[in-house]
């Protein structure tokens, strides 16, 4: 038996939801969903200068968020495992933990990567529940599901992606970039870049921040607000006193780079990537980063091992 | 869920004025942490930024850090006086090695600004002085002025030998010149189980050339205090990174071969 | 505590950054009681001459008469900002060439006309300026920030990050992926992308941020448009900055 919804009712089914939820359908956000749980900017601390006392801005909206890309699911999975263990990140997991995330999937899906409930579509009229956590049971229990035995299942084939079988090796492709840092695609790419961080913001998984204070016009408060950073501007690294450890767009970018497959797989075991291709989407420089992995992992293969 | 990011009240129990642009604060806190490791303290409205422990694992009444006046956050640390509260949260890092350094000979090097770690480390080893060997501490600023932590060098010199060089010394100097070659004649160690404690900022190339080179220190057994920039404190923000490490987390101790291997 | 004095001044330009001030509303009425505006010929009758905290300064200098009076502001103010694209940057009336000028002073004026303005150059030609607030015109939030961080004892800072991070907050597309020009990569941010939301490029009047990757934007910008139009982008807000 498997649990379906006609493709028809999942608009009455989100209205029904949005009668007493918050629901926000993903498909036209130029950022990716982590912006609702880590938003571009937020205000952390409240400190009242009258009183002296600290506190912390309440969150009590729960979201349900309808997400259309598996990468983004899978994405949101590792990034819950980066803002978890072993130091949670307080002010995601504040909204993280309220939120519903269901992902509205128009291919087939081997495994889902993650999310609360998945829908899968199954033929042009009929989509197939996958549940995946108690809250995603919660929210499909009502007259718009219903148990269907062997529905008629056809086959929704993702686009081909070269870039998502590279991601299978993840130790190759830390060994390669890690062996790339004197490679000349590096002076290539710093005479193409323009820094402008736009990869790090459409990044699913990016999630670099800065914090900064303000003391409030009126002068009774103090609000400590922290925003999203990327590893690409020039002050990422630089400290008070004005020496800047990654001084040069190329040594920034090769960083961008060596944290999501170096360090991001000496930490996890995995590339901080999904091969989702936003970045390259969204690169007004039109850098493609999997023509840039390709490169570096062909010529380690061929060279790499011998310097 | 606990909220690692929030910082907890502290007093301020006493002001002193090292140099020019530098003031050491007594924090009213009882912390227990290594030599070596830091925390993260806030002046709400000025921000937050990471400073190492400068006084004794064993004090249990107050930490004291040691903050140059370079920044919005550290100007307005300045302007502050005892009494006055601040915010802080830690300690942070790893901190030295203590167990690995113990029973060794240990050569300590560091330049301006960067003894408070040091300092830490100092009354560690002269508390528990038996446990070492013969230990140095050769202590590099710009001028006689730029030397902080004065107050402390009679006593410190009862236990461990203090060999202070400037760059630019004033008519009463009385010490080196540079970090040059006759400090290394200065030490004696036996360098087949010796150790080695830097920490910046400065010309740690220099000293790794003309007194740890010279002295036959390996690298494995240097071991380097680090600063980055640094936002979090708990290897989330991306800020403090070298290489594959987190100053934050995994450092701000590091072995010299580690750091060697690092790009950055 | 005494209130800090301040002034605010405005050379040649349209004013509408000072409008921009009183947009603030509420918050102008707060600011209001934090400070002393001793000086505003805009905003009020009864002015005083300096020495001032803070003398902020829209529009560019044109005539010899506005240069003088800003080297002398420099001297009366603790702190002297410039306010606007025009007095930041040069602005509008920095796009307009000599050779131009002097056609149609010609054609509009006649012979006999006898000229006494000058290029319009940012206030930083002449005297030291320790505080931008860019734009064209400004940002509320921009003033509202520099004059927190002044009051608070802070040095204000620029924000080092595009337009690009407040466009994509926006949810634009991207003109540049579309071939369109825009100069957001290489500006500072700070403006909302304002110009952007509403169908318009962004021509930089906030300026070039710090180490703008300018000569990688004009290779794409080459893809997209001839060297004129390249040329009009650069010089509508950055012509005497851009050199």
């Amino acid at each position: 038996m498997d649990l379906i919804i006609e493709k028809k009712q999942i608009k009455d089914w989100l209205a029904e939801l949005k009668k007493e939820n918050v629901v926000i359908d993903s498909k036209k956000d130029a950022l990716p969903i982590k912006q609702y749980f880590f938003p571009p900017k937020q205000e952390i601390f409240i400190f009242n200068k009258e009183t002296k006392e600290l506190e912390s801005p309440d969150y009590k909206k729960e979201i349900i968020i309808i997400c259309h890309h598996l990468g983004q699911l899978e994405a949101m999975t590792q990034l819950d495992e980066i803002m978890g263990k072993p130091n949670p990140d307080f002010f995601y997991w504040q909204r993280r933990e309220k939120s519903i995330l269901i992902g509205l999937i128009d291919e087939s899906v081997e495994v889902a990567p993650g999310g609360d409930l998945v829908l899968e579509k199954i033929n042009s009229k009929q989509y197939r529940v996958l549940i995946l956590t108690e809250k995603g049971k919660k929210i499909i229990k009502n007259k718009f599901f219903k148990e269907i035995d062997k529905p008629e299942i056809k086959n929704y084939l993702s686009e081909e992606n070269p870039f998502k079988e590279m991601l299978l090796d993840s130790e190759l492709l830390a060994d390669a970039v890690k062996w790339s840092k004197n490679h000349k695609i590096w002076d290539k790419l710093a005479k193409k870049c323009l820094g402008c961080g736009i990869c790090t913001y459409v990044c699913p998984l990016c999630h670099c921040f800065s914090i900064d204070d303000r003391v409030v016009l009126d002068d009774k408060e103090c609000i400590r607000c922290r925003q999203w950073d990327a590893c690409t501007l020039p002050n990422f690294a630089k400290i008070a006193g004005g020496h800047n450890f990654h001084k040069t767009i190329k040594e920034r970018y090769y960083n961008w780079f060596y944290h999501k497959f170096v360090r991001a797989y000496k930490e996890y075991g995995k590339a901080q990537c999904v091969a989702c291709g936003n970045c390259k989407r969204n690169c007004p420089a039109g850098i493609n980063i999997g023509d840039v992995l390709k490169e570096i992992v062909e010529d380690y293969k061929k060279h790499g091992k011998s310097i | 869920m606990e909220n690692l990011y929030k910082p907890f009240k502290v007093k301020i129990a006493k002001v002193e004025k090292h140099s020019n642009d530098v003031k050491l604060f007594r924090l009213e806190k009882n912390l227990s942490f290594n030599p070596g490791q830091f925390i993260l303290v806030s002046h709400f409205g000025y921000g937050e930024a990471p400073f190492g422990i400068a006084s004794s694992p064993y004090q249990d009444s107050y930490i004291d850090i040691v903050v140059r006046r370079v920044g919005t956050l550290t100007k307005a640390l300045h302007k502050l006086e005892p009494g006055d509260e601040i915010f802080m949260r830690g300690p942070y890092g790893n901190g030295f090695p203590l167990d690995f350094i113990s029973g060794k000979d240990i050569v300590m090097v560091t330049g301006g600004c960067g003894i408070p770690p040091i300092a830490a480390l100092i009354e560690y080893i002269i508390a528990n002085k038996d446990k070492f060997g013969r230990v140095y501490l050769i202590y590099g600023a710009k001028t006689p002025n730029d030397l902080l932590m004065k107050d402390n060098f009679k006593r410190w010199g009862k236990d461990i030998k203090i060999l202070l060089t400037v760059d630019e010394p004033d008519k009463n100097w009385k010490g080196y010149k540079g970090m040059v070659s006759e400090l290394v004649d200065e030490i004696k160690i036996d360098a087949k189980d010796a150790v080695s404690v830097m920490c910046g900022p400065g010309p740690m190339m220099d000293v790794l050339e003309k007194i740890l080179r010279p002295l036959g220190i390996p690298d494995r057994r240097i071991f380097v205090n680090m600063e980055r920039k640094m936002q979090c404190g708990i290897g989330k923000c991306q800020h403090c990174v070298t290489g594959d490490k987190y100053v934050c987390e995994d450092g701000p101790v590091f072995n010299f071969d580690e750091v060697d291997k690092n790009w950055d | 505590m005494q209130k800090p004095k301040i002034s605010i001044y405005d050379f040649t330009d349209c004013e509408g950054c000072q409008i921009k001030l009183i947009a603030l509303k509420e918050k102008f009425l707060i600011l209001g009681k934090r400070v002393d505006i001793v000086n505003w010929r805009l905003g009020q009758e009864n002015n005083e001459s300096g020495p001032f905290d803070i003398s902020i300064i829209e529009g560019a200098p044109i005539t010899q008469y506005e240069i003088d009076l800003l080297k002398k502001l420099r001297k009366e103010s603790k702190v002297l900002i410039g306010l606007g694209s025009c007095a930041t940057l040069g602005g509008i009336p920095g796009i307009i060439d000599k050779a131009q000028r002097k056609k149609w002073y010609k054609k509009i004026y006649g012979d006999n006309y006898r000229p006494r303005g000058v290029d319009a150059l940012p206030l930083s030609a002449y005297v030291k300026v320790d505080f931008l607030i860019h734009g064209c015109p400004i940002n509320e939030n921009e003033v509202i920030q520099a004059m927190e961080d002044l009051l608070a004892g802070k040095e204000p800072k620029y924000c080092d990050y595009s337009v690009c991070f407040e466009c994509k907050q926006a949810n634009n597309p991207c003109r540049l992926l579309d071939n369109f020009p825009c100069l957001g990569p290489i500006i500072q941010g700070g403006c909302n992308a304002i110009c952007i939301s509403g169908g318009s490029p962004c021509y930089g009047c906030f300026g070039l941020r710090e180490d703008a990757e300018k000569k990688n934007l004009i290779k794409i910008l080459e893809k997209i448009t001839d060297q004129k139009e390249i040329d009009r982008y650069f010089s509508m807000f950055l012509n005497k900055v851009n050199k």
